[in-house]
């Protein structure tokens, strides 16, 4: 009896996965806390032994130095902390353009994949392969040094009807000047949006318990145009335009687009354009043949089958693909830098950094906003998302 | 009885099959198409001869300096006279075998990991693999094994941009894998510790990381530690790629079937047993597309350095352009050989990756 080998009924100290796991979290802890502490500490020595002064009242010191463009209105007197909005504000607009730009070539290029004629499918190809290949930082040069750089001089400038003008300083476009009556207009636009948004859930929910459809499509159309265009005139035009003009050696009045902005913007699109067609491709390609055919036999009609049958499927796949190239294009909008174009990093990476030396509030701070963006744009598409992904059961 | 005798096959008939068929379905299978064809035949009509023509015809090859750049097309010469910059930076040049030794060292080690039998493969290629940045690095600077000492200030063209990529992507490997290994677990601690290292520097953009690199870093350390700006910048690198390449190993590691967990936890294998014999080359084998994908990205984000004042290729390139003796707007062909090399590397990884995938490719799809 006593030949069986003893068993025991728990394993040893060390064997217990319990054990282990509060032994290996416990090591894991005291490194970080030492490698933090010594980080710390060291920061701190090396900030007394330079002499700088951490916090944040440097926000509040007047900045000292001009910047190249500016949505609000900006000059060397204001302070460091404007700077960051000015910042701010100019990643937000290369970025928002950026988007919009890239995802429409994205989903032409994508569609064009498709396409029944041979060239259009190979040139959607080579695009896609050419430019999803070669370095951003390479692209932006490229259509900064050499694309943009050898556009003609003021004088010579390329024009379009005498109201836009194209030239080695940038891009003039006419702008719009509101006058008294305008707020009419901008809250025609409100409503327009708002009743559009109300009578798509009134369709919907008409077709859902009757089954009629409404043309909710060319009504949304018309009260997008139409309501602004009525406020318009019985606001009696309350807009002039602002034409750019030449003066002397440049032109002045309407709206400059300077040519860093023009080569980032240009850039970030045809490089994130190229990935976003690829994300369209994959997703209407995820979109099984059988469902077209079986749309087919049930009497869809073609256009119908793409806007209810392969357009939702494939937005499933392309949506959370779309989500990571936003994100990545903000992150790459950053190379503003390389060419001077005054976004968050040029301005205050750059110049505030390198006036005050507070390497820690300001990276710290930048790297917050970026954060931000990128959390909000994952926000907006997860919820998207959810709007469009399987209804599982 | 009249024997039955089949019709001879009749060939199909001309708007079926063949060349006039295939041009007629693919060029002008409707007005709109046709339209279409024509405008961009013309388009390429237009375009085509000139840049040929610029790129070719009446470029110029040879000569050593700008006055050789008569024709009217491009100056390669411009290219030709800086390409040893391009290609090894201001290495001196008769050291320059050693940087060849370690991309050939690199490559050698890749063919062998193809080559090698199974059983020598994980038994030299790894481990040669993941000496190999630390045995380039001895190499390419020199003091310590008794080379002439060679400051990194020194490092610099495509060379560089290849060997910080390979260099970062070999120590990414095993760390990623760590910390996506540590996502996973069960242990809270580790756990939010993993997501928060990945998420970290997924979101913060690398050129920010680089920032980080050079201006914070040296506050971190002692006062007076001097670490080198391209060990700095090859950390920042390796933590980069780190943070992505865990989140592909992640996907990779949800892609294996519970059932292989399951069958090595009844075999009474260990966890480490577990994972590196059972697991992990399942999940390189699946993840192999995304590494690759990944891997172009690091290789293409290489160039930022330029911002920092790393003498990559495209930061030589622009030095060479500003060269006094070459002022005469070569922008567009510098950038275009650089483009080139680029886009072959990256363009054949992409081949790569799209043939794996379609190796491991196994679904019935239409």
């Amino acid at each position: 009896m006593s030949d069986q080998p003893q068993v025991k009924s728990s394993p040893s100290f060390f064997n217990n996965p319990r054990n282990r796991s509060i032994i290996y979290q416990a090591l894991l802890l005291i490194g970080l806390t030492y490698f933090f502490y010594s980080i710390v500490s060291n920061t701190l020595a090396n900030l007394e032994a330079r002499g700088i002064q951490s916090g944040y009242d440097f926000l509040f010191t007047t900045a000292g130095f001009d910047i190249l463009m500016s949505l609000v209105p900006y000059d060397a007197t204001h302070t460091y902390g404007k700077t960051f909005i000015v910042g701010l504000l100019n990643t937000i607009l290369v970025s928002t353009i950026g988007i919009i730009l890239s995802t429409m070539v994205g989903f032409i290029m994508g569609v064009a994949h498709f396409s029944h004629n041979l060239l259009i499918r190979k040139l959607a190809v080579s695009y896609v392969e050419t430019f999803r290949n070669i370095p951003l930082l390479l692209q932006i040069f490229f259509w900064y040094f050499a694309v943009l750089a050898a556009l003609p001089s003021a004088r010579q400038s390329l024009s379009l009807g005498e109201a836009v003008f194209l030239n080695v300083r940038g891009l003039y476009i006419p702008g719009l000047n509101a006058e008294s009556g305008a707020g009419l207009v901008y809250a025609a636009f409100a409503i327009a949006i708002i009743s559009i948004f109300l009578l798509r859930r009134w369709a919907k929910k008409r077709q859902d318990e009757t089954g009629q459809q409404f043309p909710v499509f060319s009504t949304s159309i018309a009260i997008f145009i139409g309501l602004p265009l009525i406020a318009l005139f019985v606001a009696g035009i309350p807009f002039t335009w602002d034409f750019p003009v030449l003066k002397g050696f440049n032109f002045r009045g309407g709206i400059t687009i300077i040519p860093e902005l023009m080569a980032l913007a240009l850039a970030l699109t045809v490089y994130t354009g190229a990935f976003i067609a690829e994300a369209v491709r994959a997703g209407v390609q995820a979109v099984p043949h059988g469902q077209t055919e079986a749309a087919r036999s049930i009497g869809l009609k073609e256009s119908k089958i793409m806007k209810l049958i392969i357009v939702p499927q494939a937005m499933r796949v392309i949506v959370p693909l779309l989500n990571s190239e936003y994100q990545s294009l903000v992150k790459n909008s950053t190379l503003a830098t390389a060419i001077g174009y005054p976004d968050l990093f040029t301005v205050f990476v750059g110049t505030t950094l390198n006036q005050t030396g507070q390497a820690i509030e300001i990276v710290f701070m930048t790297m917050a906003v970026y954060f931000v963006i990128n959390m909000s744009i994952s926000f907006v598409m997860n919820r998207f998302n959810a709007s469009v992904s399987l209804a599982e059961r | 009885m009249k024997e039955f005798k089949p019709l001879p096959d009749q060939p199909a008939p001309n708007d079926v099959v063949g060349p006039i068929h295939w041009i007629k379905e693919n060029l002008f299978s409707s007005p709109l198409n046709t339209l279409a064809t024509l405008l961009i035949l013309a388009f390429l009509g237009t375009v085509i001869p000139p840049l040929l023509d610029w790129l070719i015809f009446s470029a110029n090859w040879t000569g050593t300096n700008q006055s050789a750049c008569t024709n009217e097309g491009a100056c390669w010469v411009f290219v030709i006279a800086w390409s040893k910059q391009f290609f090894y930076g201001s290495y001196p040049a008769e050291e320059l075998w050693r940087i060849n030794a370690c991309l050939i060292a690199l490559v050698a080690i890749i063919i062998a990991s193809y080559r090698l039998h199974k059983d020598l493969r994980n038994k030299v290629a790894i481990p040669l693999f993941l000496l190999l940045p630390f045995i380039s690095i001895l190499i390419l600077d020199g003091s310590w094994i008794g080379l002439e000492y060679v400051s990194t200030d020194y490092w610099g063209g495509f060379s560089l941009n290849v060997l910080l990529a390979a260099a970062s992507i070999i120590v990414a490997f095993p760390l990623s894998f760590l910390w996506a290994l540590g996502r996973r677990s069960d242990m809270p601690f580790i756990k939010s510790v993993s997501i928060i290292l990945i998420e970290f520097f997924r979101g913060v953009p690398v050129l920010a990381l680089f920032f980080m690199g050079s201006v914070m870093l040296p506050l971190f350390f002692p006062e007076g530690t001097n670490v080198d700006k391209l060990l700095r910048v090859w950390i920042v690198l390796t933590l980069f790629m780190s943070g992505y390449m865990a989140e592909v190993f992640r996907g990779g590691f949800q892609a294996v079937p519970n059932g292989q967990y399951e069958a090595a936890d009844s075999l009474g294998l260990g966890f480490w047993q577990k994972t590196l014999l059972i697991i992990l080359p399942q999940v390189i084998k699946i993840s192999m597309p995304n590494i690759l994908a990944t891997f172009v990205m690091l290789f293409k984000n290489t160039t930022f350095l330029l911002i920092i004042g790393i003498f990559e290729m495209l930061s030589t390139t622009q030095t060479a352009l500003t060269n006094s003796n070459w002022l005469g707007g070569h922008s567009t062909e510098g950038y275009l050989f650089v483009a080139i090399v680029f886009w072959i590397c990256c363009f054949s990884m992409s081949l790569i990756s799209s043939s794996i995938e379609r190796k491991l490719d196994t679904s019935h799809k239409n």
